[in-house]
């Protein structure tokens, strides 16, 4: 079961209002056809630059 | 002689405030009456700090007669976009939910460029919270295009642009999160600079996407775009993101040589749906440095197909963590194309987001591997003309499309790897102005600085002013 962008929404407390649905749907599959399935991306072993500095930002 | 002085560069303006030909005063008088003259048409001011900014231009004038001039922007009257912190001043952010929000200190731009000796005008407008490109805010007012007064001036730093295009700010800073420098610039025939990620101090500038966003210069000249990062650029502890990077001589490195510079063309994606006008105006634009001994290579990024996508999830996401307790409780408050935004940011999964990144890794290795072979990339700012206000939708080629969609292309690339994008006005098309967009490596900025001089060198503009100017 897939659940509607207006479920998606209040489910996290927040209140889309009506005449944006049909937009927001618009725009998610705009999106999802924008990402398509990423082929020649490394998804499943990219490491990526996600930075775990101990003792905080700037450490001099 | 108002209007002529509010019409000159920073470059001209700087050696006649140095030998004490002209004063501070006279200039920042010259620059508030612009401001006057035109807030009623192009509303690009937000406020005016009349009696300050009159206050600090004898304070400059008081220095420089002492014998204690400070560099090129000494006396320089500025506008600032408004969601760069001033201590003790209101920072709209130009919203309704911060419009009382008053900061406890200075950004660090701002006490750089207080250290420079500039003088504040006041602050300009944006797009609500920086999340757009129209800057037709639904509480300020649209604030218009110097060029065509029905046309958008771009954004989000669109009050910079027209700011600066109509003389009412000598120069400005914007921020840019997926080109909101660069295209304003574009729109209304001015310089603008984003410079490498980390090179400039976002401390005390209200963000839009953390990992995306930086602040830079908006200027009449590219060498007044060298001489405000020269002033704005280093390390600053307090910024998370900021990079201990040799800071160049970015003036000093403008010399107009591009002599055996490669310039590199990528046709698949910077030359792929491009309004004719303006893809005409950039290779002529590039066959201009080819006539000065530039070489030209054709690139390929492969990874750039998926670079909207990666752009519109990162900055979603990010955007609507940064409003989300608003959006929980005061939705109606803002404009009605943000919240529908910051909706659709609370749409990705987290699992999304960190595909995005992995794209985002891979686009940079891509690019390091074009600059392995050339040393700048040139390609359209933008793909479209300024829309008229009020309308989403932009026109390419005779097709309809998607103003936000297609607006940051080729901007968005530059937020994504954080590399440096210079924008040059190159012409008119249609009436308004179009941009050439300079891209390098990391921290590369003297050298696109210096392309884009070369270029500026043609004179491609001519003596065009928008009329306000005039």
């Amino acid at each position: 079961m897939s659940l509607s962008i207006k479920q998606l929404l209040e489910n996290k407390g927040i209140k889309p209002r009506e005449e944006h649905l049909e937009i927001l749907e618009g725009r998610r599959k705009g999106m999802a056809e924008l990402r398509g399935d990423l082929s020649g991306v490394a998804i499943d072993d990219a490491d990526i630059g996600m930075r775990n500095i101990p003792g905080g930002d700037h450490v001099e | 002689m108002s209007k002529e002085l509010a019409a000159k560069s920073v470059e001209e303006l700087a050696p006649l405030i140095k030998d004490k030909s002209l004063s501070p005063v006279e200039l920042t008088e010259a620059v508030l009456q612009q401001a006057d003259d035109t807030q009623g048409e192009i509303n690009a001011y937000m406020e005016i700090y009349r009696d300050e900014a009159l206050d600090m231009a004898k304070q400059a004038e008081t220095d420089i007669n002492n014998g204690n001039y400070k560099g090129m922007y000494h006396g320089i009257p500025m506008g600032i976009k408004d969601n760069v912190y001033f201590k003790d001043k209101v920072s709209t952010m130009s919203s309704k939910i911060h419009k009382d929000f008053v900061s406890d200190h200075d950004a660090t731009v701002i006490t750089k460029l207080r250290e420079a000796g500039v003088v504040f005008t006041g602050k300009v407008s944006m797009h609500e919270y920086a999340w757009g490109i129209t800057n037709n805010n639904p509480h300020y007012g649209a604030v218009k295009n110097p060029w065509n007064h029905e046309k958008i001036p771009g954004g989000s730093s669109g009050g910079s642009g027209a700011a600066v295009a109509v003389g009412s700010s000598v120069a400005s800073l914007g921020t840019d999160t997926a080109g909101s420098i660069r295209i304003p610039s574009s729109a209304c025939g001015i310089v603008g600079l984003k410079q490498t990620h980390g090179l400039v101090s976002k401390y005390g500038v209200y963000p839009l996407a953390w990992s995306l966003d930086h602040v830079g210069p908006m200027t009449k000249t590219v060498k007044d775009a060298a001489g405000l990062l020269q002033i704005i650029a280093g390390y600053d502890k307090q910024d998370p993101t900021s990079v201990k990077a040799p800071i160049d001589d970015y003036v000093g490195s403008i010399t107009g040589n591009v002599k055996d510079l490669v310039i590199g063309v990528n046709e698949e994606y910077f030359f792929n749906e491009v309004d004719s006008g303006i893809e005409k105006l950039v290779r002529n634009a590039i066959d201009e440095l080819v006539k000065q001994g530039a070489k030209v290579k054709e690139v390929k990024i492969p990874t750039l197909k998926y670079a909207e996508w990666a752009e519109l999830v990162t900055s979603l996401s990010e955007a609507s963590a940064i409003h989300h307790s608003d959006m929980l409780t005061r939705p109606d408050d803002f404009g009605n194309d943000i919240r529908m935004l910051f909706e659709l940011g609370e749409l990705p999964s987290a699992v999304e987001y960190l595909q995005a990144q992995q794209v985002r890794r891979q686009l940079k290795q891509d690019f390091q591997k074009a600059f392995n072979e050339v040393d700048i990339l040139m390609m359209p700012t933008l793909p479209v003309l300024p829309n008229d206000i009020g309308d989403d939708w932009a026109d390419l080629n005779g097709k309809k499309v998607d103003l936000i969609d297609n607006i940051i292309r080729f901007t968005g690339p530059g937020n994504l790897t954080g590399l440096p994008g210079l924008s040059v006005p190159c012409g008119f098309s249609n009436g308004l102005p179009v941009g050439l967009q300079i891209m390098g490596p990391a921290f590369s900025e003297a050298t696109i600085l210096n392309a884009g001089y070369a270029f500026e060198q043609t004179n491609p503009m001519g003596n065009n002013k928008p009329e306000l100017l005039k």
